[in-house]
């Protein structure tokens, strides 16, 4: 057990005052941006990577271990009082945690998504200890061409598999690429897309990339329409959150399946929590079916909330683990932590262990830290945090604006800088605007060069022969399950488009999994939805 | 119940009324011209490299596959939106692009109900008549233009000034009611981030024309 020593050592070197108090600052920081709305873990870390430059990589990282779990702890809160998910993490526990509230019970709803968070968390990040070190192991056979089939696998994974539109995905993916291959290409020294400026040598810094699409464009998407849309009624939530006996007794195994959903989806490239909280719903939704649970679907099951929150925070969890361990960014998120890691001159992967090793295990511990805070921030200043929902749109998007100057003035003090800022937030403006998705470009800036440089690393030892791309069984499978998964998903989307045109030509858009029919909302299908339907998806591959 | 349904649904078939020119629901023909500019422009640059080195293959190498896929793409976006333009819809207004809502219904065994809110589409929406363009293009203009005039500002007037003017900018694009209050909101906003940068993290942002006197 020579990983519980390691740990041990990391937590006496994470429980100082000093350390504490960056945890305690992360905590806080990761739940604020995870209560509001549109706002997450990954653009507050792009947001404080050039600010805590100045301060030692341990207590940095100690902070945004508090950040990259608060998120998730933070972002059920808007969807359970507003009906408005803050992230698409949150848009599971959504379902039931509105009804609950709506029934009277959102401190109760509040509670049950803080405990899931905690105990998927936890349980996570103990697996994670645990088999950090095989996983480095496995790591360490791996080769030019198995880390160019990685690289691939989350391309093709994030931008066609989990993606709403295969031809957009792609597009963004590609836009990532190519901002990736800005400045001095590394192995040749070739001065690349630079557009002759010297300031572009070291290419475009992730921050900028970041801080653009994530902050600016959110901040140009709410401009643009927010004299348009009309604002969600929130729900008051009274009294602390709190669990009893018999609602513990109740979530429980639902905190524990939604765990065994999250643990594997973290190491599974497929663009973070989303997946595992949909997966997590939908059992916990037949189990209810199979039961006769009255609550679900009504009033609001406390288990319907409880186990995809504990799927998000567990699959947070291992992703953390598979970024250490093989440096391999399984979501957006912690794609922006591996950026991290580059900013402080290190590179995540089995050779992080060695040569930082005592930073990970500080890391490590601080997860553990930064979970039993936020627990204890979430259950009992639940209601506090609700009043965060009250700041006027107005100001919280100026400081936004405002901070995101601040952060990417902070990079190198550099005006050239701030334009390309103002240009790719112009850019996440009108992808947004046009429903592209951003998480593929993130993925392809932060893994496009190392899978460029693998690429040709594997292809100049083969000199030329591309058949090493799939000369091992590590590859082999690797490309076989993508195939798999791009069959499986070209499939659904046939047989969507499918039912949909059944559905407009029929009359009814009631679908065959109509299964939720004695909620109070599941009112009689209108003769419209089945065309409007169809008429969307024509939009897509 | 009844008349939501009668709500029209903003058609979308080519050739409707005589009002809606040809480019009514297309203009997400920006994107495949975008993504075409895109990949010319790597295209011209990546022939005309001055490529140092010799190793096989270069740094021309993957910047052409990438070129080859861009285009593709752009060809394919192009004929989808020629063949079904997509007019604003009220009742379509998805946010999150990142996941197919097919894919999170699937796992959810949602209901139809379920599945319309995964999609972020809401039945009951309508479009308003009095737009000209589905996006605010005001604010968002007073918004690009704030930034674009901090940047240009910021080194003659200092963080305090340059950022205070930004927020208040902002506020005011957004539809903030109190103007007179926000002045005094953005420039403590402005002077705290000042004082607790150059102060605790030692980063220094620019004075400008108070210089010597912070």
């Amino acid at each position: 057990m020579e990983q519980l020593t390691m740990l041990f050592e990391g937590f006496g070197a994470a429980l100082t005052p000093m350390n504490l108090l960056w945890v305690f600052i992360g905590a806080i920081l990761g739940t604020a941006v995870g209560v509001l709305p549109g706002l997450g873990s990954a653009m507050a870390v792009a947001l404080l990577l050039p600010i805590t430059f100045t301060l030692d990589p341990t207590a940095a990282f100690i902070m945004f271990a508090g950040v990259y779990f608060g998120g998730l702890f933070g972002d059920s809160t808007a969807g359970i009082l507003l009906n408005t998910p803050g992230n698409s993490s949150a848009i599971a526990s959504t379902f039931e945690g509105h009804r609950m509230a709506k029934d009277g019970r959102a401190a109760k709803a509040l509670a049950t998504a803080a405990v899931g968070a905690f105990v998927g968390g936890l349980i996570a990040t103990t697996l994670v200890v645990f088999f950090a070190p095989t996983l480095v192991k496995m790591a360490t056979a791996f080769g030019p061409a198995e880390y160019f089939a990685l690289a691939v696998f989350a391309f093709l994974a994030i931008s066609s598999v989990v993606s709403e539109s295969v031809v957009k995905g792609v597009a963004a993916l590609g836009i990532g690429l190519v901002l990736a291959m800005v400045g001095v290409d590394g192995p040749s020294g070739t001065v690349r897309y630079t557009l002759g400026l010297p300031q572009l040598f070291d290419g475009i810094s992730i921050v900028v990339i970041t801080v653009g699409l994530l902050a600016l464009g959110e901040v140009l998407h709410i401009a643009g329409r927010i004299h348009r849309d009309p604002s969600a009624t929130k729900i008051e939530p009274n009294g602390r959150a709190r669990l009893d006996r018999k609602d513990f007794r109740r979530a429980l195994p639902a905190w524990l399946r939604g765990t065994a959903f999250g643990v594997p989806f973290g190491i599974i490239p497929a663009g973070g929590s989303e997946v595992p909280t949909f997966l997590a719903y939908g059992t916990e939704k037949k189990l209810a079916k199979r039961r006769g649970d009255a609550e679900f679907g009504t009033v609001g099951s406390i288990k319907g909330v409880a186990a995809p929150e504990a799927a998000g925070n567990a699959t947070a969890g291992t992703a953390m683990g598979a970024l250490l361990a093989l440096g391999l960014p399984t979501s957006a998120t912690a794609a922006i932590m591996l950026a991290a890691f580059q900013q402080y001159g290190m590179q995540p992967g089995p050779l992080l262990f060695e040569r930082s090793g005592d930073l990970v295990w500080t890391l490590l511990a601080s997860l553990f830290i930064g979970l039993v805070v936020l627990v204890i921030l979430n259950m009992q200043f639940a209601v506090l945090w609700a009043k965060m929902l009250y700041i006027p749109r107005h100001y919280l998007y100026a400081g936004i604006t405002v901070l995101s100057m601040l952060g990417v003035y902070a990079i190198s003090s550099a005006t050239l800088d701030l334009w390309v800022v103002l240009a790719v937030g112009l850019l996440g403006f009108i992808m947004r605007r046009y429903q592209f998705p951003l998480a593929p470009v993130l993925i392809a800036v932060v893994l496009g060069p190392l899978a460029e440089t693998e690429l040709r690393r594997a292809l100049t030892v083969s000199e030329g022969d591309p058949s090493i791309l799939v000369s091992s069984p590590v590859t082999v499978i690797l490309y076989s399950v993508l195939a798999l998964a791009l069959a499986v998903s070209a499939l659904q989307h046939l047989r969507h488009r499918r039912e949909r045109v059944a559905g407009g030509a029929g009359g009814d858009g009631s679908g065959p999994h109509g299964g939720e029919g004695r909620g109070p909302d599941a009112g009689p299908a209108g003769p419209s939805e089945g065309a409007v339907a169809e008429e969307r998806e024509s939009s897509r591959v | 119940m009844s008349t939501l349904m009668e709500t029209p649904t903003p058609e979308r078939t080519a050739g409707g009324t005589a009002r809606r020119s040809f480019w009514s629901g297309r203009s997400e023909l920006i994107m495949p011209v975008l993504v075409a500019g895109l990949a010319t422009w790597l295209a011209y640059e990546t022939a005309t490299m001055t490529v140092l080195g010799t190793s096989v293959p270069g740094p021309q190498f993957f910047p052409t596959i990438v070129c080859v896929l861009l285009y593709a793409v752009a060809v394919v976006h192009a004929i989808q939106v020629l063949r079904t333009p997509r007019l604003p819809d009220p009742t379509d207004d998805a946010e999150n692009a990142d996941f197919s809502s097919d894919l999170l219904g699937d796992l959810a065994h949602a209901s139809e109900k379920g599945r319309r809110r995964i999609a972020g589409q809401d039945p009951k929406a309508t479009l308003p008549t009095d737009w000209k363009t589905y996006t605010d293009w005001k604010t968002v203009g007073l918004v690009v233009g704030g930034i674009a005039l901090f940047i240009l500002v910021l080194p003659v007037l200092g963080w305090v000034f340059s950022a205070a003017g930004l927020f208040w900018i902002v506020c005011k694009a957004l539809g903030s009611k109190r103007p007179g209050f926000d002045i005094v909101v953005s420039l403590v906003f402005a002077a705290v981030i000042q004082l607790a940068f150059n102060a605790g993290l030692g980063l220094n942002l620019p004075s400008g024309f108070l210089e010597g006197l912070l």
